[in-house]
């Protein structure tokens, strides 16, 4: 059997000439995330459970029962998209375990001896986390769709909401990443999912408009990104009549305003990536 | 207790700077950031197509050498070259050009083992038919083709390490790195998987470094050995040579009560050509007196009063060899722990 097999062996031919792409080995890392969270589904609907059982049940009846807080503004339309800023950062949160079991198994360093760059692997996995996001979002809006949230948007507006989802998911995301590489014990890291994920969601005008908060809150909300987030997603979702970024700017132009949150997020995205490749590639390179 | 300094004809040399070698390490340090050396200007070279094996006791730098050569760990000073590349200057070029199998089982447990496979072929740039016949092929070889969907979960231990080195010789490696491959595997499993190195090897024409504790396997696979004793390179040579270097055979005297005396008695003898090495209650020395010398030396120990519980004469092994060097005893049964640096 041995004998024949082996000369069966074809030679390498491999698609790599001359030196390595600098995006090589990205779309596989990314498919190899995206394999690894879909193979543990318990994961993706533990994350959706909170923000669908707002969507359906606490949402409308908050909005039953306590009407709006502004003549003009749909209530459970307002917190439909709130839900989705609470369920980004908790989903990029919860995805930091997947690297510290990356780590504890020994895979990462399977990749590490690969001829692939190394922030290719943090980048990936934020891809990866991204396209999760995506998805679940997108459950999150049709169930608000269908349970009745008056969402207008046109394809000028639109982007709006897309962009804040997809920087709000790689700030946050990048932030997990380098805690968990940091942290490296699954039992350690844990607590910071709820603590982190959750915690700023409530200064940050999902629920209720900022300007019922006491004037330090709100200037501590003004400088989360989650703030600016459900700022955007609101631009891009809700109808122009009670704009959320102008809480934020006060300049009472909305192209404006949205232009600068968005850099706001862009500014947070890339830092905490740049934070996470960083810190990837010290703590696996000793 | 031990005599570390003992002189071996074949002490290491520092390769040739233009020299082909596919692995070259020149004076390489590395210390880490918590102040421990783990290399101390270590030189050496594995030549083509030749299985290279690292020795040496826990601690010793073996791992720490093996991490260098796969880039990662960044050396501190020194500079070592795989396959032609400098591994600090083009980590990726010499990545292209290795395969690794670590002491831990590195395995993606969410994944069967073909999708393993598919997985680092992917990774290595690997066309897509190439992938497919090689990774049939080798599942085949490593027996593991009737488990190939199943998930790796389900493995058992020599299973796992199979699909470890079927992955590592995927990508037609030039270098392949073997980190104790059959630590904690038993000894049909061991013999089974150095019987596939072997033939892989063969087939693919791939240079091999390895680190193990198995000295009685280092010394039946490896063509040539370097003995790591406290980061520094204390040998460097085959396995034969080093044994002949010691010397033909092995005197082994387990003392009664305190061993000095029985050391100082044999050191007296004049037939050992090192000095007497103590460990453990037990005194051995080496000599290439012929045996019929042993009344003599039994004939000495007695005039010296020394008390004797028994004494042995054998051939010397790789084993002794690393336990002149380095004081301390090889692992030849259990399955030690590697040196985690």
């Amino acid at each position: 059997m041995t004998a024949t097999v082996v000369d069966a062996l074809a030679p390498v031919a491999t698609t790599i000439d001359g030196r390595v792409p600098p995006w090589h080995g990205f779309g596989t890392l990314w498919l190899r995330r995206l394999q690894v969270t879909t193979k543990t589904a318990s994961g993706i609907i533990g994350q959706l459970m909170t923000p669908v059982l707002w969507i359906l049940v606490v949402g409308p009846a908050l909005a039953d029962s306590l009407g709006s807080f502004s003549p003009g503004v749909d209530y459970y339309t307002f917190i439909a998209v709130g839900q989705v800023a609470f369920l980004i950062p908790f989903t990029a949160m919860f995805s930091g375990i997947n690297v510290i079991v990356d780590k504890e198994f020994g895979v990462t360093r399977e990749m590490l001896v690969a001829p692939v760059r190394r922030a290719m692997i943090p980048l990936a996995n934020a891809a990866a986390v991204l396209t999760v996001t995506f998805v679940q979002v997108a459950i999150l809006v049709g169930l608000g769709r269908l349970r009745g949230a008056h969402f207008h948007t046109s394809l000028t507006r639109l982007p709006w909401f897309l962009i804040a989802t997809a920087l709000l998911c790689l700030s946050v995301y990048g932030l997990a990443e380098t805690l968990a590489l940091r942290i490296g014990r699954q039992e350690a890291y844990g607590p910071l999912i709820p603590a982190i994920g959750v915690t700023p969601y409530f200064l940050s005008g999902a629920l209720y408009p900022l300007s019922v908060l006491p004037a330090g809150l709100q200037q501590l909300g003004f400088l989360l990104p989650w703030t600016h987030a459900v700022a955007l997603m609101r631009y891009g979702l809700m109808d122009g009549t009670n704009p959320r970024l102008d809480d934020i700017w006060h300049l009472g132009n909305d192209p404006l305003m949205a232009v600068l949150s968005t850099a706001v997020l862009a500014a947070y995205a890339a830092l905490m990536l740049t934070i996470a490749v960083r810190t990837f590639k010290r703590t696996t390179l000793s | 207790m031990t005599d570390t300094t003992l002189q071996l004809a074949s002490s290491p040399a520092a390769p040739s700077r233009d020299s082909q070698d596919p692995v070259q390490v020149r004076d390489l340090t590395k210390t880490y950031p918590n102040g421990v050396t783990a290399l101390q200007g270590v030189s050496l070279a594995a030549r083509e197509g030749e299985i290279f094996g690292l020795l040496g006791p826990n601690g010793a730098g073996k791992t720490t050498a093996v991490g260098v050569l796969t880039t990662l760990v960044r050396p501190t000073a020194g500079e070592a070259f795989v396959a032609g590349r400098s591994v600090a200057a083009d980590p990726l070029g010499v990545r292209r050009r290795i395969g690794v199998v670590f002491q831990d089982s590195v395995l993606d447990n969410e994944f069967s083992g073909a999708d393993n496979l598919r997985l680092h072929a992917r990774l290595f740039g690997l066309r897509r038919d190439v992938a497919d016949a090689r990774i049939d092929a080798l599942l085949r070889l490593m027996d593991l083709d009737g488990r190939a969907d199943d998930g790796v979960r389900t493995y058992s231990g020599g299973m796992r390490r199979r699909l470890e080195i079927a992955r590592a010789f995927l990508a037609g490696p030039r270098i392949l790195f073997l980190d104790e491959p059959t630590v904690g595997l038993d000894p049909e499993v061991r013999n089974e998987i150095w019987r596939l190195i072997a033939d892989l090897r063969q087939r693919e024409g791939v240079t091999i470094v390895l680190t193990t504790h198995y000295l009685e396997e280092a010394e039946l696979v490896c063509d040539r050995v370097g003995i790591l004793h406290g980061g520094v390179l204390v040998a460097l040579d085959t396995p034969r040579r080093l044994v002949d270097a010691l010397g033909d055979q092995i005197i082994d005297v387990r003392a009664l009560g305190d061993p000095a005396p029985v050391a100082t008695a044999l050191a007296q003898t004049g037939v050992g050509s090192h000095p007497p090495l103590v460990a453990s209650g037990s005194v051995s020395m080496a000599s290439n007196a012929p045996s019929g010398d042993l009344a003599d030396v039994l004939g000495a120990l007695a005039g010296a009063h020394a008390q004797v519980a028994g004494t042995a004469v054998r051939r010397a092994t790789l084993n002794d060899v690393y336990l002149h060097l380095t004081g301390a005893p090889a692992v030849s049964t259990s399955a030690p722990k590697g040196d985690s640096r």
